[in-house]
């Protein structure tokens, strides 16, 4: 397993990279108003491209830019911090990629298709039951139950939250079948694992620095999570690990796409590009 | 003196060979145009002539090998070439740095790269922007120059490394008429500081009249290689996808019309 | 940049840095009201002897208050405590609840002063190069300076590309679903462009020289002076001493 090489297109690779962190963490969050970031894909394409340190690397040095030099209206003030999680996920992700999780293993048969769905789908809703214990646990809402008592407001965040785990999964699933591909399956694990891991490191982040607050929509889970019942440290984790991995997930499978979209030519020239995309006959 | 002797190259990842049994030499100071049609080669030519395949795109070259000044450069690392052999590409967008914040920086840029002291850097850029008639952009924003412009720094750019051959790949292609004439003078220009060019272009106009010779390739086989005025009248041109000269189009429309041509255009 | 630099502009850059370094984490690391409050002081009073103090507030303001509302939410309302201020509905305000709030506020806020001061006097450009001055790796410093002019770059890609495909009849406003299909035939091109890019970026950058290992004798040239060194010195020594306090002693 290689750990990555500079050369000069990895160099110019990153700095762009950062720039569609940084435009698309901010635009999604501006437009969009979803509870995921989409800030690390330029980190996971430098670290599938180009190995895990530079992938490193590019989450150091885009949240490092991004909360320090750069001016209004890219600034953030709180990327910064958690430069240590930008950068947990292009180490991961450059690693997934050297054990060939990003590559495309097309025309799987039906049959490792469903055991690739069916992991997933257990991964997933695993995490979405954990998610939801408070909520049900909670004597104020559940909102499978006793609706009457529950703020309006929590009992929707959960629908929310619960519709949004069943369309990832559902999206998953499609995507699996109508590109007959467990590649999607190995990223999908790949990018949940990530999350969980980087919801571990930026939890005491956000926690101790922060009050658990970043202006995103991640407050109002946070919020929700304290009021059933938690600690700040313990709402934040719980939220933290519930976003976390979707967000992931679904950063690693446009990663995928994106990567399988590029020339082949154009991927093969990057130090890891070959390992990452996997050999095809020219 | 570059030479390129029996050279044939593939790409990395294919098995079949773009160029085959390339055999071209550019003598210090000669210009050289090379016409073709698309996909015969020609951009591969200009990558192989600077060293940037194999060098940075991978790729295997077979045969002879690159020459210069009687040194073959297969093993030589990538910025040993830049002095050597500097090399344009269309887009003059990609090919400013993007970290500079006026253009004498961006000129100055290869210069400061190959370690040369404050004075010497200077000096160079100064020099390089003179020759190529910008000094009046030196403050300007590389990103907010013209086309044209924007070429003419790139040229300038890779003339301050002061290589005794530059290899120009379609410089004109992405400009408007506008561009396109700034970039024929800044030719005609550099032809005179007597750096060795080798210039692919489909606007043979260009060519016609700046060049010592021309090369035609089809297929990845050199076809033609020849003095310019000879090669740009010749008749096989048209055949091979290549647009003649207007000076050449509107001489025989003339003649078929039964008018002097020599006259006409005297 | 402000068009009349003052004597606080003409530090060198590092200094500048320093400060907004010490500034930030100092303001974590000092906790409770007083710190964070003497940070914010120093911090106006700097950017007000550079004249940037009243942009320099409007500035933060506007980047804090949508977090505020976020922490009345989490700190306010939903932290566990004893002494019940007031309520509103299945949510009670705590006295320890807005204590919380008040500090994380004051914190925040110390911190984006004391980085947009940085950035408001700084160049970008000017910094980085003097760092490449002090040893940073020059293909290290060309990353820096390429992010900060990839991103407007990459802006001004998206709204030409959108603008085009709103011509042709794209629509961007609208519903949720609506307004994901009008970013997604954006999104794409914009990437995949940049991307692509980056194979004739590295060509032109070989050409000049871009791969040759060693310095570089630089254009830029910022000055720095002795008092300057014991200045930022003295502000990280604080800083390192004031953690140690706080480990140890206040906690």
């Amino acid at each position: 397993m290689s750990w990555g090489r500079f050369d000069t297109r990895t160099i110019v690779l990153i700095p762009i990279a950062i720039a569609i962190n940084i435009v698309l963490g901010q635009t999604v969050g501006a437009v969009l108003k979803v509870p995921v970031y989409l800030d690390s894909i330029g980190t996971i394409l430098v670290g599938v491209l180009a190995g895990p340190i530079p992938g490193l690397v590019t989450g150091l040095l885009a949240n490092l830019i991004w909360g320090y030099v750069l001016p209004a209206p890219f600034h953030s003030d709180f990327a910064a911090p958690f430069a240590i999680v930008a950068a947990e996920i292009g180490l991961f992700a450059g690693i997934l990629g050297q054990v060939g999780g990003f590559r495309s293993r097309p025309n799987t048969d039906l049959g490792r298709l469903l055991i690739g769905a069916l992991v997933v789908v257990v991964v997933l809703g695993g995490i979405g039951y954990y998610g939801f214990l408070p909520f049900y646990a909670g004597a104020d809402f559940t909102f499978f139950g006793d609706t009457s008592t529950a703020s309006p407001f929590f009992v929707a965040l959960g629908y929310v939250i619960g519709i949004g785990i069943i369309a990832a999964m559902i999206g998953l699933i499609v995507l699996l079948f109508v590109r007959r591909d467990v590649g999607v399956a190995y990223v999908a694990i790949g990018g949940l694992i990530c999350g969980i891991i980087s919801a571990l490191i930026s939890a005491p982040i956000s926690a101790v620095l922060f009050g658990g607050v970043t202006g995103s929509g991640s407050d109002l889970l946070v919020a929700a999570f304290q009021q059933a019942g938690s600690d700040l440290q313990t709402a934040v984790l719980q939220q933290g690990l519930l976003q976390d991995p979707i967000d992931k997930t679904l950063e690693f499978l446009i990663a995928f796409v994106i990567l399988h979209t590029l020339s082949r030519r154009f991927v093969a020239r990057f130090p890891q590009g070959e390992k990452a995309i996997g050999l095809e006959s020219a | 003196m570059l030479t390129l002797s029996g050279v044939s190259y593939r790409y990395a990842g294919y098995a079949k060979p773009v160029l085959h049994d390339i055999d071209l030499s550019l003598a210090d100071g000669e210009i050289v145009g090379v016409v073709g049609a698309n996909e015969s080669g020609k951009s591969t030519l200009c990558l192989v002539a600077s060293g940037l395949a194999p060098g940075s795109i991978g790729g295997a070259v077979t045969g002879g090998g690159l020459a210069i000044d009687g040194e073959p450069m297969a093993d030589k690392p990538l910025y040993a070439f830049s002095t050597r052999v500097g090399i344009a590409f269309q887009n003059p967008a990609t090919q400013l740095s993007g970290v500079t914040g006026s253009v004498f920086e961006e000129v100055a840029l290869g210069p400061m790269n190959l370690g040369l002291t404050q004075r010497e850097t200077v000096e160079r850029t100064n020099a390089a922007m003179a020759t190529l008639g910008i000094e009046h952009l030196w403050d300007r924003e590389p990103r907010r120059l013209s086309g044209g412009q924007g070429q003419l720094v790139v040229i300038a750019s890779l003339l301050a490394m002061r290589p005794p051959h530059l290899v120009l790949d379609e410089p004109t292609a992405q400009l408007d008429p506008e561009g396109t004439r700034l970039v024929g003078d800044a030719l005609r220009a550099l032809a005179s500081t007597g750096t060795a060019l080798l210039i692919v272009e489909h606007k043979t106009d260009l060519l016609d009249g700046l060049c010592h010779r021309v090369v035609a390739l089809d297929e990845g086989r050199i076809v033609l290689d020849g003095p310019a005025a000879a090669i740009l009248e010749d008749d096989r041109l048209a055949a091979l996808g290549v647009d003649l000269p207007s000076r050449v189009r509107l001489a025989r429309a003339l003649g078929s019309r039964g008018l002097d041509a020599a006259a006409v255009l005297a | 940049m402000p068009a009349t630099p003052s004597p606080y502009h003409r530090l060198n850059p590092l200094t500048k840095a320093v400060i907004a370094t010490v500034g930030s984490i100092g303001a974590f690391v000092l906790g409770g009201y007083v710190g964070p409050i003497a940070i914010i002081a120093a911090t106006l009073v700097l950017a007000w002897r550079a004249g940037v103090a009243g942009r320099l507030a409007r500035v933060s303001l506007l980047l804090t208050l949508p977090i505020a509302i976020s922490v009345v939410l989490v700190s306010v309302f939903t932290r566990a405590g004893t002494t019940v201020l007031f309520e509103i509905g299945p949510f009670d305000a705590t006295v320890e609840g807005v204590d919380f709030a008040l500090q994380t506020l004051v914190r925040l806020f110390a911190i984006s002063l004391s980085i947009g001061l940085f950035i408001m006097t700084t160049e970008p450009r000017a910094f980085v190069f003097d760092l490449e001055r002090r040893g940073v790796p020059p293909r290290a410093a060309f990353v820096a300076v390429a992010t900060i002019e990839a991103v407007p770059t990459l802006v001004e890609r998206a709204t030409t590309i959108s603008e085009s495909q709103r011509a042709r009849g794209l629509d961007t406003e609208g519903s949720f679903v609506a307004r994901v299909r009008g970013l997604l035939p954006i999104v794409g091109p914009v990437i995949i462009g940049s991307l692509t890019d980056v194979e004739e970026r590295s060509l032109a950058l070989e050409s000049r020289a871009f791969s040759r290992p060693g310095r570089r004798h630089l254009l830029w040239a910022m000055p720095d002076s002795g008092w300057e060194r014991v200045l930022r010195w003295a502000l990280v020594i604080g800083l390192v001493a004031a953690a140690a306090a706080r480990i140890s002693g206040r906690i």
